[in-house]
């Protein structure tokens, strides 16, 4: 199957995740809330999708990962007769490990994405308890600290004159992912956090 | 009875992060057997790339648009290479320009000698060294390859190097950026490299063995 075809498994569910934590995840919650009543709840419904949002980071690390180890056994996964081609990138040996552990990429996006989702599935299980608004904050400057590896990772491409785009969706990932424990902060801050009253919440 | 409720909570969530990074990373070790890059025999070539002279022109080199993806032993049509460190005021490698010339017209196929393995296409990336006496230029790569030009080698006036002229690629490593790259110490060092781009055999881990001698082992063919 087409390298671009089988990304389309990671867009879809990190679009419906982004949708969850944006204005439209009230809607989608409402759609959804007679087969999930709990969907009703805004918090729910943004956790929900930062979750989905940081499951997609997290599945495609390891989907890079995968391709840099075929790369390195000599197959090919991405064409490269266009400019993106996660091939030229991930086989790269000059750019594809980081520059302090010379670890692959995928393994650090891995290690990343399960430290975050470990975040907001905490919150998720125990929104009420005490620690819930400092981990969304260890969750917000952890993706943070995200932007300037996916600074470099973009300069890397740049220098390269090739996209990774299985790269690009982790990056993407984890901005959004900043947005949705930003967006989860400030509810919690506002005191839209309760879900007792759902037709109540707003953000 | 006292308990630690949020405990249980963020455990519980530690404990299921970690079985699925544990379950990710054996998927990868089942599906995938990555090689490791690197210089030593079994690990994948560095990039080798540069402005190249094939006897015509100065031309943008890439090993990989060399190299042939998904490789199998049994595939015989696919090209190995020999990549070989050289500095054209190294007198070792003045003194091994003939044998080499000789086995690359050979197993590359380009005289009418009977080699009947596989092509094995000779490319020679040429730095200069940091050592006094040992500057370079493109001109005098094209003097040594050629053996033209009034330019002076490792021993002399290039038109005056041993054996005949080079058919094969010479790259500009001027600034030692390949040379750093593949960690060569000192010229001149050769390296057989497999169609699928995996070092096979390296001249300093064989001291006793010749290209030539590594090329009928290794790559096989009648003699």
């Amino acid at each position: 199957m087409d390298a671009n075809i089988i990304l389309l498994f990671y867009i879809v569910p990190l679009l419906f995740g982004t949708l969850l934590l944006t204005s439209f995840g009230s809607t989608i919650g409402a759609s959804l809330s007679a087969n999930w009543p709990h969907l009703e709840s805004t918090r729910r419904q943004r956790l929900l999708g930062l979750n989905v949002v940081l499951l997609v980071g997290f599945a495609i690390s390891v989907h890079t990962l995968w391709i840099s180890n075929k790369i390195s056994e000599g197959g090919a996964v991405c064409s490269s007769a266009t400019v993106f081609s996660c091939d030229d990138v991930l086989g790269n040996i000059a750019y594809n490990t980081d520059p302090l552990f010379g670890q692959p990429w995928g393994i650090i996006g891995m290690l990343a994405f399960g430290v975050l989702m470990f975040l907001a599935n905490s919150i998720s299980k125990e929104p009420d308890s005490l620690w819930a608004e400092r981990y969304s904050k260890y969750g917000m400057y952890l993706t943070l600290l995200g932007l300037p590896v996916i600074g470099l990772l973009i300069s890397y491409e740049v220098a390269m004159g090739k996209i990774c785009q299985y790269c690009t969706t982790a990056h993407v990932a984890n901005v959004i992912a900043l947005f949705g424990f930003w967006t989860i902060g400030r509810m919690h801050e506002h005191g839209d956090w309760n879900d007792d009253s759902p037709n109540e919440t707003s953000v | 009875m006292k308990y630690d409720e949020e405990a249980d909570v963020r455990t519980d969530t530690a404990i299921k992060i970690m079985a699925l990074f544990f379950a990710s990373i054996m998927f990868l070790a089942f599906t995938t057997d990555p090689i490791a890059s690197g210089t030593k025999e079994g690990q994948r070539a560095p990039p080798l790339e540069g402005l190249s002279y094939n006897g015509t022109g100065w031309t943008e080199f890439n090993m990989d648009d060399w190299l042939v993806d998904n490789w199998s032993n049994t595939d015989t049509t696919a090209a190995w290479m020999v990549v070989q460190f050289i500095d054209t005021d190294c007198g070792f490698c003045w003194d091994s320009a003939s044998e080499t010339g000789q086995a690359a017209d050979y197993f590359s196929k380009s005289t009418q000698e009977n080699w009947d393995g596989p092509v094995v296409n000779f490319i020679a990336n040429v730095a200069e060294l940091n050592i006094p006496g040992h500057e370079s230029s493109r001109d005098e790569i094209v003097a040594f390859r050629d053996k033209s030009g009034e330019e002076t080698c490792a021993k002399g006036d290039c038109t005056t190097r041993p054996g005949n002229p080079h058919r094969f690629t010479y790259i500009d490593d001027l600034d030692l950026d390949n040379m750093d790259e593949w960690k060569v110490p000192g010229t001149p060092a050769y390296f057989l490299i497999q169609p699928d781009g995996i070092v096979a055999w390296v001249s300093s881990e064989n001291p006793q063995e010749k290209i030539g001698d590594a090329i009928f082992r290794i790559v096989g063919g009648e003699e």
